[in-house]
């Protein structure tokens, strides 16, 4: 952990009275050490980048062939049971999957054909389709998915990632989402840090307008009149800092300024993907209509994580195709497909895919039937039972396909979990243990799985 | 005992196990998590082990039996208790699959061992090659028992099973075990309603941890004496600790203003007290409370502290974040009642049950929208049942929580693991509810309710969905024009549509119907319920009407019922309607039946809760008031008196605060009285010898000194509007839109079928600049400012503030607009108000910090604005636009493609920004840097 910006005490340094200099100060913790803490057993992967499909993508289109589907097409279908809401009734119909789809790689995987580029590395992926959740509710299904608890309030995926691990440069959030434009349903929710500190919030960083709220001073003030602010603010702490002199949340709180300072500099310059060879930025996608939104965000993703921020979060999506499934998971596919390429290629060649955990999934995967008949018009519903994610990199099985679902993929019937041990999988891949990862609050130890969960070990190589 | 390791790799940490010795000291324990050390130390086991040891002589007075050994005993009275309640869920528990093939239930089952250590589990005489000792010592990666390390044995409980061992391993029969049980057990049985296991029936509480559930117990103190002054300084003398002098005025008198009001003393308050201090300090003291408690920012104030709890939002959260357009009326009920002075009984009877009193008032019936505070949403993507048990399990919680500090849903799936309260209790208390139905009441406008806004809010919303109306029309028109024909029932095609056209046509019609429903805010309707039948429903927007009957149609009464493991489809035993159980064992109340049926079960749990004998209800009161005023507890978790809570520093204090408040008429203003008026609420914040101080009391829980304090969120907001003079002190009404973050305002956020409108805020600086418990709080579009300095969201109660130090928070008190705002408003205040550029300087030192600047800091601050002065002559600021019309771009679901539409805002036609820097002369800017530099300053953000 090298504080490259603390090479030598300034005169600003002296005005603080910070004997140790800065050397201490956190992006997001200023009061509590920031470093790496003690992991719970040996990790296979040190950090997490975790592709997140907002919307609920098909696994019927994309990862999970259902040939019988093609034979019902246009069938009848019926749906009972009391977790039946009133989007699953009226009438029903089976709905074939209109891509075709592929058997790639050594370990022929199935993939549909409209992923061109990530077919070309299906060998570095561990597919896996028994997962489930319990809503389908976009927000519930979201929060359980980010956070466990599928009514919100409770830390993201991400914020307890970085409570168990720390962060590896005290410059930069440890856990750094990269929305969409628009917010996914239930908000900002979706990355909080719930009852954890909130120095384990995740940050976004915007697509669009300030990366940072409020990272550059506003029209018309300069950076020099900021300085000579910051600069007269110090001086008139003096006073109170002499007055209080056991207090170390003062003086923490007057290097946060100086941080924050440096932040301008920086976040930018992470940002800034100019350094950037031009063969990486095409193999992104980057400046490209279609994949330009994601392809900057894998490519951040990268820089991210090579910087040493622990867990990344970029959103693509919206992958809800009630209709037009087509079209609509056509192009989303098209979007995604070179920059997640990219982004494995990329993280081999540096040698950082394996101790890299790269995670795509959605909140749910979709139903079999549609309440449409014939044509291009239709697409499909949500559904909690069946759904398709993969994982590469950090240590899980590549080159496998594990557990299954049922011939029209209505839902999951091999290495059935609850979502609940895909969280405690992604924790163990991290060297962490769920049941070791709690916090106390409200009269219990919380923890990701909420009540416990197992480790999925056939995801893991 | 397998933890999931097979094969090959089992035996090295097999042997490195063994060769633990039991005698070691535990050195892996340090780096177990940090999160666990925050939970009160064992030490309170250790000191009733140690007395079971030495006490050779119990009371022993069965007289079948032969005298049990030391290790039958160890077995019956601690060792079967922790096999039971740690063990046997996983390792014998009836009808579940036996984990590790380890069954636990018989010393044979035991000695046979399980699939991972076989017959090395267990060696009586040897615990130190006995697995079933080495795994609770947690000592070898991947072989802790039991597994979650929220369960783990303390070392004590570990040493336990060690001696047993030693002791040759007994296993006496049930009936011995009862039988030694009944006659040696240590700790307090406490009778329940009916556990859904006996040996949970049957176990026993350390004494000191049931404090919540015993009576009050009264004590005397010496005539003459403060009560708060006595308890606390006897505790300070006993560890030789002097208290602080009292603080100085100033201090004292912000201290007292924000502590009641929530805002700063204004120069002439603290002139004032200065003066009365020097005459009588108790009397300027006294005098100063009173009257701040008499002006209508107390209850403001006191109105935040408990929103914090009840989790006041404007909005119901999740896919639609629908607008709650009379929430604002529980706001303004529970600033009414502070005021007042409301007796606590009648707080707590009107949110509980203000529709079901005798004689509903309108307040009482505005006030049950307590019970729908919670995000909530019924859409047709969920399944009606699942959502109706969320409110059910989200109500018996917070009620738990909020008035008896019981955080309920530990008892949800199984008995409580810490404290007495079997999951029977749980749904007793949520059958309490089972009858309760939401509804908009009608309910007529008090004259106290501020309606001062309602039509200019009527006109830019009727503005607004005018504008998406004009819209509407024409997509519809080009809709018409473009469709293809489709032929029979379903889609048979491309319907020929731009699918922009179509997403837009779905996000005006859901916006439309948004903009509705926030327009009820001004019609008089109150966000509450009623007592009946449930009604299926499958989709919720908007107004609920209260059934005319409630008691008929097809719907069955709900049935009330143990939901197996928290399932709501896997009905158990039936259940009555009831409250905590061991509050009335212990706590000697008289058992009341609850009514069942159609009666009124939530007034009944009211008058239980406020019966002058519940143990609970007045601690729980007395102590978040005082959390409120000295930033903890006496209890230090003010949610939670259970086991796994903070035990009261001052237990005599807390109880002897709590009978006072009950024979001073629960009256709440009465109370801060008393608290204010002690020395110690009047120390200062800084030990004469602060290096005995941090030794002696290094977790501040003897109240040596005054613990300092961060301005809250909202605190720190208002301060600012007062600093800078434009704050609107009105009091009240429709929640306010004040500036926020542009872009955030801007942000897209998805809801069902769209994109929510962007965020307008009020058109006028003093709609906008209101106190900030009126801004506007949607659960989906949080106040970047609120948010980043802690303020809790509101999914859960939050019984105290988190303070946090992040970089963010500097970002935004330099960066933030609204920060440039309020600086250039407060010296343009200051050079109205002054003559002289030092007058300046001082009076904005003053009312800011309320202090005059010293000598170095004046000479500092006319330097400083001298030079930005001369650099702000060179500059000529443009006033900023607001366009009432933007572009936005998102994602159509229908193609996976961007598009771009425009949403017109309204209020930009009128708006009136706050005071621009075009608008000032090159000095009042240069004076704002300052007065931004001042709002920065640790002074101004922390209260001694």
């Amino acid at each position: 952990m090298a504080h490259h910006f603390n090479a030598e005490p300034t005169r600003r340094e002296a005005l603080y009275g910070l004997g140790a200099g800065l050397g201490s100060v956190a992006f997001s913790s200023l009061l509590q050490a920031a470093g790496a803490k003690t992991i719970h057993h040996p990790a296979k992967a040190k950090r997490c980048i975790f592709l997140m499909m907002e919307g609920g993508p098909s696994h019927i289109d994309t990862f999970d062939p259902k040939p019988e589907l093609t034979k019902r097409h246009l069938q009848k279908f019926s749906r009972k049971g009391e977790m039946e809401s009133a989007m699953s009734s009226g009438e029903r119909y089976f709905v074939k999957s209109p891509f075709e789809f592929e058997k790639a790689g050594q370990s022929g995987a199935d993939i549909s054909s409209e992923w061109v580029h990530l077919k070309k590395q299906v060998d570095d992926i561990c597919f896996y389709r028994g997962a489930q959740v319990d809503s389908v509710n976009h927000p519930t299904a979201c929060y359980q998915l980010n956070t466990g608890n599928r009514f919100g309030g409770d830390p993201g995926v991400g914020a307890w990632v970085t409570y168990g691990l720390g962060t590896e440069n005290e410059n930069l959030p440890g856990f750094v989402v990269l929305p969409r434009t628009a917010y996914p349903q239930g908000g900002a929710g979706n990355w909080a840090n719930g009852f954890l500190p909130a120095d384990f919030q995740g940050t976004p960083l915007r697509p669009e307008g300030s990366p940072i709220l409020d990272l550059n001073p506003p029209a018309g003030i300069s950076r020099q009149r900021q300085r000579q602010n910051l600069d007269l603010l110090a001086k008139l702490n003096q006073g109170h800092l002499t007055s209080h002199p056991d207090r170390n949340e003062l003086s923490a709180r007057m290097a946060s300024y100086e941080l924050s300072y440096r932040m301008q500099m920086e976040v930018p310059e992470i940002l800034d993907l100019k350094g950037e060879k031009e063969s990486t930025l095409e193999a992104y996608g980057v400046g490209k209509k279609d994949t330009d939104a994601f392809g900057r965000k894998c490519l951040l993703a990268r820089r991210l994580v090579e910087k040493g921020v622990r867990f990344v979060q970029a959103y693509a999506g919206n992958w809800d195709s009630h209709d037009y499934i087509q079209r609509a998971h056509g192009s989303l596919i098209r979007s995604v497909d070179k920059p997640i390429a990219a982004l494995l290629q990329d993280l081999k060649s540096r040698g950082m895919l394996d101790d890299t955990l790269v995670v795509w999934c959605g909140e749910f995967g979709r139903t079999p039937d549609n309440g449409m008949r014939g044509g291009v018009s239709y697409g499909r519903d949500h559904n909690a039972k069946a759904m398709s994610m993969w994982f590469a990199g950090g240590g899980t099985k590549t080159g496998h396909t594990i557990g299954a679902t049922d011939d029209i993929g209505a839902e999951a019937v091999d290495c059935v979990h609850h979502i609940r041990d895909v969280h405690c999988t992604i924790l163990h891949l991290l060297g962490l243990d769920d049941n070791k990862l709690t916090y106390y609050h409200a009269g219990r130890h919380k923890q990701l799985s909420q009540f416990g969960g197992e480790v999925i070990k056939q995801l893991i190589g | 005992m397998s933890n999931g390791k097979k094969g090959g790799a089992i035996s090295s940490p097999i042997d490195k196990l063994a060769q633990v010795s039991p005698f070691q000291s535990t050195k892996k324990k340090e780096k177990i998590h940090f999160s666990l050390l925050r939970i009160p130390a064992t030490a309170s086991i250790l000191k009733s082990l140690l007395s079971f040891f030495t006490s050779s002589i119990v009371l022993f007075t069965a007289s079948s039996a032969a005298e049990p050994t030391s290790g039958e005993k160890l077995f019956a009275l601690k060792v079967k208790p922790l096999f039971t309640s740690r063990c046997l869920s996983c390792h014998g528990e009836e009808g579940k699959k036996i984990k590790g093939g380890f069954d636990m239930r018989t010393l044979e089952a035991v000695l046979k061992g399980g699939d991972e250590f076989e017959e090395q589990v267990l060696f009586p005489g040897d615990p130190s090659k006995s697995h079933l000792y080495l795994v609770t010592t947690r000592t070898v990666e991947d072989y802790e028992m039991p597994p979650k390390e929220a369960d783990k044995l303390s070392r004590e409980e570990s040493w336990v099973i060690r001696d047993w061992i030693k002791a040759g391993a007994p296993w006496p029969d049930d009936q011995r075990v009862e039988e030694i049980q009944k006659n040696y057990a240590e700790g307090d049985r406490v009778a329940t309603s009916k556990a859904l296991n006996e040996d949970w029936q049957n176990r026993r509480y350390e004494f000191e941890k049931l404090w919540a559930y015993r009576s009050l117990k009264k004590s005397s103190i010496p005539e003459g004496t403060h009560p708060i002054d006595h308890f606390i300084n006897r505790s300070l003398s006993g560890k030789n600790l002097p208290p602080a002098p009292a603080a100085h005025p100033r201090e004292l008198a912000r201290r007292l203003s924000f502590g009641l009001t929530g805002l700063p003393p204004s120069p002439k308050d603290l002139a004032q007290f200065e003066i009365d201090f020097k005459k009588s300090a108790s009397e300027a003291v006294t005098q100063f409370s009173q009257r701040l408690m008499a002006s209508p920012h107390y209850g403001e104030h006191f109105a935040r502290h408990w929103l914090d709890v009840s989790r006041y939002a404007d909005s119901a959260g999740f896919a639609n974040d629908y607008y709650r357009p009379h929430a604002w009326r529980y706001r303004d009920y529970v600033v009414r009642s502070f005021n007042q002075d409301k007796p606590y009984p009648d707080f707590v009877r009107e949110q509980l049950a203000g529709d079901e009193m005798d004689e509903p008032t309108s307040a009482s019936l505005i006030a049950t929208g307590f019970l729908r505070m919670g995000p909530w949403e019924q859409t047709t993507m969920s399944v009606f049942k699942e959502t109706r048990q969320f409110w059910l399990d989200d109500v018996t919680d917070s009620v738990g929580q909020t008035f008896l500090a019981h955080a309920m849903q530990c008892a949800k799936c199984h008995d409580h693991k810490f404290d007495p309260i079997p999951t029977r209790d749980y749904y007793r208390m949520m059958a309490v509810f089972s009858t309760t139905q939401f509804a908009e009441h009608d309910v007529t406008f008090l004259p106290s309710e501020n309606r001062t806004h309602f039509k200019s809010s009527q006109k830019l919303l009727s503005a607004k969905i005018n504008s998406y109306k004009k819209q509407q029309t024409q997509i519809r028109q080009k809709i018409k024009s473009k469709r293809k024909t489709e032929t029979g029932k379903a889609k048979v095609g491309d319907n020929g549509l731009d699918p922009g056209d179509e997403a837009s046509k779905a996000r005006l019609s859901k916006n439309m119907e948004r903009h509705a429903i926030e327009g009820d805010r001004t019609k008089p309707f109150a966000h509450g319920v009623y007592t009946g039948k449930t009604i299926h429903r499958n989709n919720l927007k908007g107004r609920i009407q209260p059934a005319a009957n409630p008691w008929h149609g097809p719907e069955q009464i709900e049935k009330d019922a143990i939901l197996t493991g928290g399932n709501v489809y896997a009905i158990g035993d039936p259940v009555t309607p009831g409250a905590l159980s061991a509050a009335e064992s212990l706590g000697g109340m008289k058992p009341v039946k609850f009514p069942g049926n159609k009666g009124k079960r939530r007034l009944a749990l009211a008058n239980w809760i406020v019966d002058e004998k519940n143990p609970l209800t007045a601690r729980v009161i007395v102590n978040r008031v005082w959390s409120w005023h000295f930033g903890q507890g006496l209890a230090g978790n003010p949610n939670n008196f259970g086991g796994t809570g903070a035990i009261p520093t001052h237990p005599e204090l807390l109880d002897f605060l709590a009978h006072w408040f009950i024979k001073n008429a629960w009256s709440i203003k009465k109370l801060n009285q008393l608290i204010t008026s002690s020395e110690t609420y009047q120390r200062s914040s800084r030990h004469p010898d602060p290096t005995l101080f941090k030794k002696t009391d290094p977790g501040q829980k003897l109240y040596a000194i005054f613990i300092p304090r961060r301005l809250t969120a909202e605190e720190l907001r208002d301060a600012m509007l007062v600093a800078s003079g434009e704050l609107n002190p009105e009091i009240g009404g429709l929640p306010a839109r004040p500036d926020i973050n542009l872009e955030v305002a801007r942000q897209p956020l998805q809801i069902m079928g769209g994109t929510a409108s962007v965020y307008e805020p009020d058109p006028l600086p003093k709609q906008r600049n209101r106190r900030s418990l009126y801004a506007e709080k949607l659960r989906g579009l949080r106040d970047p400012f609120f948010e980043t300095f802690n303020q809790p969201g509101s999914t859960n109660s939050c019984e105290s503030r988190e303070i946090s130090t992040v970089a963010p928070q500097a970002l935004t008190l330099i960066n933030a607009q609204e920060m440039q705002d309020r600086s250039l408003a407060f010296a343009h205040r200051l050079i109205q108000e002054s003559n002289s550029d030092p007058q300046t300087i001082t009076r904005a030192f003053n009312l800011a910090l309320g202090r005059p600047p010293s000598p170095d800091e004046l000479s500092t601050c006319l330097t400083a604005w001298k030079n930005a002065a001369e650099e702000e002559s060179k500059l000529q600021p443009k006033p900023s636009t607001f366009p009432s019309l933007i572009k936005r771009t998102i994602r159509a679901e229908k193609t996976g493609q961007l598009y771009t539409f425009e949403e017109h805002l309204p209020v930009f036609k009128t708006y009136q920004p706050d005071l621009q820097r075009s608008d000032t002369d090159a000095r009042t800017r240069a004076l704002s840097h300052l007065c931004l530099v001042i709002f920065n300053l640790n002074e101004f953000s922390y209260l001694d």
